[in-house]
């Protein structure tokens, strides 16, 4: 769940047209158009990512008039199927997957299973990514990939792609550097024990 | 009974609260006193940082550190960047890890004859918190204007390593050589667990978003620092990989300053040099009895300091964080583990620290998801504005859902005594050599370290290298 209470605004005689801010926006909610940037105010999350990364801080985030919330409500109806998606993308349904959000798997997995097959459309229809924008994308590229989904890439660098899991280490690999310390097999049990939890 | 240690100074930031809003400091309430660490555990080491020599002693050392590296592969026609990170600058007042950088620059320059040397310096997740540093610090003048904040939703650039695709910041890589500047005191060791401590940012300040979701979330709580071997074990990252230069940092300030082309080898004398100077300090920590804990410092909630040491590790005390058969009580993963109910998906997952009774935020940042910490101890955040200042922050909308506001310092600690019972306090206040606590806390602490001292010593420090494959005689040689 995401409460939105602020909104991105450009001062437009500040904005140089170098379209960072659309490169970088987890839900596609501003785009240079004419040279100058402009914000879907509908759409907006108030993440500040655009905020953050303008060359000449030509973006604020206010306050909106029209506070909002993000969440992803999840029929009762679908629970054993996104449960299934959950875990067949190595996930608790009720673990955390944004810590910002606090944003669960189920609810990334009903979004998914409803027809929202982008990060994108995840973050806009769940608010999961518009907190940090940082440490979320991997859970969300996984539960597309369990879903056998192959998102389309957005024209910035939004992201770049899905990347290993523990389940994905070579036996080579585990046995060179487990004596420096990494402990990949007790970690794999302690996930396995989380994903088959019962709640 | 000593006077208390002067605090860290509040700093301007976009992601604190205005410093002219912070009316009263931790330290200036009645009954706090302050114990140092070589007090605490006289076989601290001395630093050469805080000291009379002020910076010029970082420039010296930084200097001599450097002899015994090779710089012959870089030529005047190349291009360098020198990789920092945010840390470094939150440490001591930043001063100490902004001469260092100065010092790599010129000395690359003085041996080399290669003049285009800049500075790419990475953030956590406040995205233009070096930006403030090297205006602050005036580093983009001393480095010619070439001197940039990078973040992990800038440009990326994939690099294949042994795990697979992984993704670093363009910016931090688009010279022939990067150098890799650093600092030791073993910080997030929640997250690293002590293992690869010095090749952490290679999976972090220098890493894409993906590269960073995939330490948090993909790699477990024991395994998430491989991501940054991963990376630097890479055939792209060994090639432009010149040099390291770390702040070696004990509790008490900085100790010196190592430089080596080999990270390993480098890596092994931190992680060794770590567990000895922060295994003690963070082990008495765990043995405190209840107490009243105070965040008073220009840094998110966890990173705040007291004797060199976050709050997250006190968070954290309850579990000996060095030993890898445990689980620590705070990381993301087990952050993730905790389901609606509020308790925990697994038995596995240890408390929160339960000596934590209640704790006074009455300066700290915004800009880290931190509900967490609000959600598991009893918080009171002194002021309207920074209890705003929290509520803005995209990663924070739930922090004061958790929270109550008292006016002032005063009013919030009265509660707090009235409410927890104890007079004991531990303030997070980054005073330099020591701690600021209440004088019964003081007396504890001094009670208790020779025993930790002891048992650190003789029971704990061989199970903490013989689990990180390091032989301490081999390490002396
Ligand atoms: S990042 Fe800033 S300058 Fe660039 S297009 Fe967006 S608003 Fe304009
Ligand atoms: S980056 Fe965030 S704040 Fe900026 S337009 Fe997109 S959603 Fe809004």
């Amino acid at each position: 769940m995401r409460r939105v209470s602020l909104l991105a605004k450009v001062d437009l005689d500040t904005c140089i047209g170098c379209k960072t801010c659309e490169r970088v926006c987890p839900t596609l909610s501003i785009k240079v158009k004419d040279r100058k940037a402009v914000v879907d105010e509908q759409r907006c999350t108030g993440c500040g990512g655009c905020e953050q990364r303008c060359p000449v801080f030509a973006i604020k985030l206010v306050e909106r008039d029209d506070p909002y919330t993000i969440e992803f409500k999840i029929v009762p109806e679908m629970k054993d199927k996104v449960d299934e998606l959950c875990r067949k993308a190595k996930f608790h349904p009720e673990q955390i997957i944004c810590y910002c959000t606090e944003t669960r798997a189920e609810e990334v997995a009903a979004a998914v299973l409803a027809g929202n097959d982008t990060p994108e459309k995840i973050s806009a229809a769940t608010g999961i990514r518009t907190g940090c924008k940082i440490e979320c994308i991997q859970p969300i590229l996984r539960i597309l990939n369990a879903a056998g989904i192959t998102p389309e890439k957005p024209e910035g660098y939004q992201w770049y792609g899905l990347t290993p899991t523990l389940w994905d280490i070579n036996e080579d690999v585990k046995k060179r550097y487990s004596d420096g310390g990494f402990r990949f097999d007790d970690d794999i049990e302690v996930f396995e024990k989380v994903i088959n939890a019962k709640k | 009974m000593r006077k208390p240690i002067p605090p860290a100074k509040p700093k301007k930031s976009q992601y604190g609260i205005d410093p002219n809003l912070l009316k009263k400091r931790m330290a200036e309430l009645p009954g706090i006193t302050s114990v140092t660490v070589k007090e605490l555990f006289p076989d601290t080491p001395d630093v050469i940082y805080p000291s009379e020599a002020g910076k010029e002693a970082i420039r010296e050392a930084t200097i001599k550190s450097l002899e015994n590296v090779d710089m012959s592969m870089i030529k005047p026609e190349n291009s360098v960047n020198i990789c920092a990170s945010h840390h470094g600058f939150t440490l001591l007042g930043g001063e100490a890890y902004t001469e260092m950088l100065k010092t790599v620059r010129d000395e690359i320059i003085r041996r080399t004859g290669c003049r285009n040397v800049r500075l790419r310096a990475g953030v956590g997740m406040r995205l233009r918190e070096t930006e403030e540093y090297i205006k602050a610090f005036k580093l983009d003048e001393y480095f010619e204007g070439k001197a940039k904040g990078v973040a992990p939703i800038d440009k990326g650039i994939p690099i294949e390593t042994e795990i697979g695709t992984l993704y670093g910041l363009n910016a931090i890589y688009d010279a022939d050589f990067v150098v890799h500047c650093h600092n030791s005191d073993v910080r997030e060791v929640h997250f690293h667990r002590q293992v690869d401590r010095a090749v952490k940012p290679f999976g972090m300040s220098y890493a894409r978003a993906e590269t960073r979701s995939t330490y948090h979330q993909n790699l477990g709580p024991r395994g998430a620092n491989f991501t940054a071997r991963a990376i630097f074990n890479s055939e792209f990252v060994q090639k432009k990989f010149a040099f390291a230069t770390f702040l070696n940092m004990s509790p008490a300030g900085v100790v010196g300053v190592v430089s080596d082309n080999d990270l390993y080898k480098l890596n092994e004398k931190l992680t060794f040099d770590g567990l000895k100077y922060y295994g003690k300090i963070i082990t008495l920590f765990g043995q405190l009895s209840d107490c009243i804990v105070g965040l008073d410092f220009p840094c998110p909630v966890p990173y705040v300091f007291a004797s060199g040491v976050i709050y997250a590790n006190f968070v954290s005390a309850n579990v000996d964080l060095f030993n890898l058969e445990s689980l620590a009580p705070y990381t993301w993963y087990t952050e993730s583990f905790y389901g609606k109910d509020g308790k925990p998906l697994i038995p596995e997952i240890p408390p929160v620290n339960p000596k934590i009774k209640m704790v006074i935020h009455n300066y700290a940042w915004s800009g880290y998801p931190s509900a967490f910490f609000s959600t598991h101890t009893p918080t009171i955040v002194v002021g309207r504005e920074q209890a705003d200042l929290m509520s803005r922050c995209p990663m924070n909308a739930k922090y004061m859902d958790h929270a109550v506001i008292a006016d002032t310092l005063d009013a919030a600690m009265e509660f707090a005594y009235k409410v927890t019972g104890t007079d004991k306090v531990l303030i997070f206040d980054g005073a330099a050599g020591g701690i600021n606590v209440s004088e019964s806390l003081a007396k504890e602490m001094l009670e208790k370290a020779p025993i930790v001292a002891e048992k650190v010593d003789n029971e704990l420090m061989p199970i903490w290298l013989k689990q990180r494959g390091i032989d301490p005689l081999a390490l002396a040689k």
